[in-house]
């Protein structure tokens, strides 16, 4: 596998699976503080 | 009077959103589209949920919550009487992929039971495929998927919807992450990633790519085909639309890349060649799914297992999308004054009659889904038109920024509706048009060639110029109900 994939796959994964967890984790605060 | 119902939590709106948008789109083009371009198709993809998908949603969730209405009932009170039409366009073309969906439905189901009873694997899958859709059976698994979807609704939204996604999301994600691990232990799965997520200049640089990346943006996420708004009428008061609309278009991204992560490798993997594996990305959806992967995981020890997995997968993805089509059609029969138990059975029958014509002749399948799976980008574009004709501005704290301490739609929201979405709607719908002319050269006029421009126009002008006839009457047996 080439290092640049490596690279994009990280990214990509990063981005996408980051910002889901980043924002069911904002969603959990806000709804434990109500 | 009936009960107002509502769903019980934030999460169980999340996870019916959720299993809405993770539909069939998901397992079986995703991974397609991806496998064949790449890195470059990722790109695209992933900006254009912002330019087009979270907008939308955005959109259709504030709809839902103020009007409490259906599709029909939310454009009529918000764009005036007049415009009833138009909310009967984007719920005749979500209902007309609903009559096709609940046959592809029951093709995964069929393909599962296969599956389990080791039978998948001794076959000639081509032939088999073949075979299977010209006989009787799609009518029967047709109804069979119709039936536990019809069951799921007619239970309401917290003993059906709530309880039905509660379990068929969490399986699906870990169905597919079953499928991963299998993925990425077979020899020379690292060749099938390195095509996933290889960013290639030609294809980053190829308008193709990006208008592809734009359309499997708007039909994956289930953006503005009216099923989010329906769904919202059901949320809480208190709700943060711009939080919910972020999670489910990053929760469907999500699905998607966890599905690539499984088929993708298999394939590159499995196939003889470099050329069979990106010959086998070309051949198509269902036969992508139906022929090409059970003919690879016959090469696997345990095929019966892991083709029981796939086609289980396949099946819980397109029931929790087919559940939320039928509630969008339930819930415009019960805004013209039904109860659940009453209007269920007529959508249910209703979808029973019209899913028969795909469930009968593939042709006729294909047809729908060119007709009204591109009919979706012309359902966007009018909840585009409903917000610009509102003001954008107005409707931005109006419907959206209401609720103190939510997150907020800022400045970038008016920008991508009022200008962006309409460019993308009219670009996607002009390219897909030219597209169906270079497929049918002779016969793209012809409104009874399958995919060609003529049959797309034809049947959008024919819904239009009906719902226009009876747009009076709609609106009067909508005000009746409400007087």
């Amino acid at each position: 596998m080439q290092l640049t994939s490596i690279i994009t796959m990280i990214i990509i994964l990063l981005t996408v699976w980051g910002g889901l967890f980043y924002f069911i984790g904002k969603a959990y605060l806000r709804e434990k503080s109500e | 009077m009936e009960k107002v119902e509502r769903f019980s939590s934030r999460w169980a709106l999340l996870l019916a959103a959720l299993g809405m948008a993770i539909g069939a789109g998901n397992i079986w083009r995703f991974p397609r589209l991806a496998g064949q371009y790449g890195g470059a198709f990722l790109i695209p993809w992933i900006i254009f949920l912002f330019l087009w998908s979270i907008p939308l949603l955005m959109v259709e969730f504030s709809l839902g919550r103020k009007t409490r209405k259906g599709v029909i009932g939310t454009f009529s009170g918000v764009m005036g009487p007049r415009y009833a039409w138009m909310g009967g366009f984007v719920a005749l073309c979500t209902m007309a992929i609903m009559f096709y969906y609940s046959v592809v439905t029951g093709w995964a189901l069929r393909y599962f039971l296969v599956a389990i009873t080791g039978k998948l694997s001794v076959m000639d899958h081509g032939r088999a495929w073949q075979q299977f859709i010209t006989s009787n059976q799609p009518i029967f698994f047709h109804l069979v998927a119709l039936l536990i979807g019809s069951f799921i609704i007619y239970r309401g939204i917290s003993q059906g919807l709530e309880k039905a996604n509660r379990i068929l999301l969490p399986t699906l994600i870990f169905l597919l992450i079953v499928g991963i691990f299998r993925a990425l232990t077979l020899p020379n799965a690292a060749v099938g990633l390195d095509y996933f997520f290889n960013i290639r200049t030609e294809h980053l640089l190829d308008y193709k790519v990006w208008l592809e990346g734009l359309s499997q943006s708007a039909w994956s996420t289930g953006a503005g085909w009216g099923l989010i708004l329906t769904y919202s009428v059901y949320m809480r008061e208190k709700e943060d639309i711009v939080l919910n609309s972020f999670i489910t278009g990053f929760g469907n991204n999500s699905a998607s890349l966890l599905a690539g992560l499984a088929i993708i490798p298999t394939l590159f993997s499995l196939m003889p060649t470099l050329e069979a594996a990106e010959e086998a990305l070309r051949v198509g959806n269902d036969g992508l799914s139906f022929i090409v992967i059970p003919q690879l995981f016959n090469q696997l020890p345990g095929s019966a297992f892991f083709s029981s997995v796939f086609f289980l997968g396949l099946s819980l993805a397109a029931l929790s999308s087919l559940i939320a089509m039928l509630e969008l059609s339930t819930r415009i029969v019960m805004d013209f004054g039904f109860s659940r138990k009453k209007a269920l059975p007529w959508v249910a029958g209703v979808t029973a009659l019209l899913g028969l014509p795909s469930a009968v002749s593939y042709k006729v399948f294909q047809n729908q889904d060119w007709v009204w799976g591109l009919g979706l980008i012309l359902s966007g574009s009018f909840f585009t038109f409903m917000v610009i004709r509102f003001g954008v501005l107005k409707f931005r704290k109006e419907f959206i920024n209401v609720v103190k301490g939510d997150l907020t739609a800022g400045k970038w929201f008016d920008v991508v509706v009022k200008y962006l979405i309409p460019i993308e709607a009219l670009t996607l719908i002009v390219w897909w048009l030219y597209r169906s002319m270079e497929w049918n050269p002779q016969g793209w006029y012809n409104p009874l060639q399958t995919d060609s421009l003529g049959t797309c126009i034809f049947q959008w002008v024919l819904a239009i110029g009906l719902l226009l006839l009876l747009n009076g009457m709609i609106v009067k047996k909508l005000h009746r109900k409400r007087a």
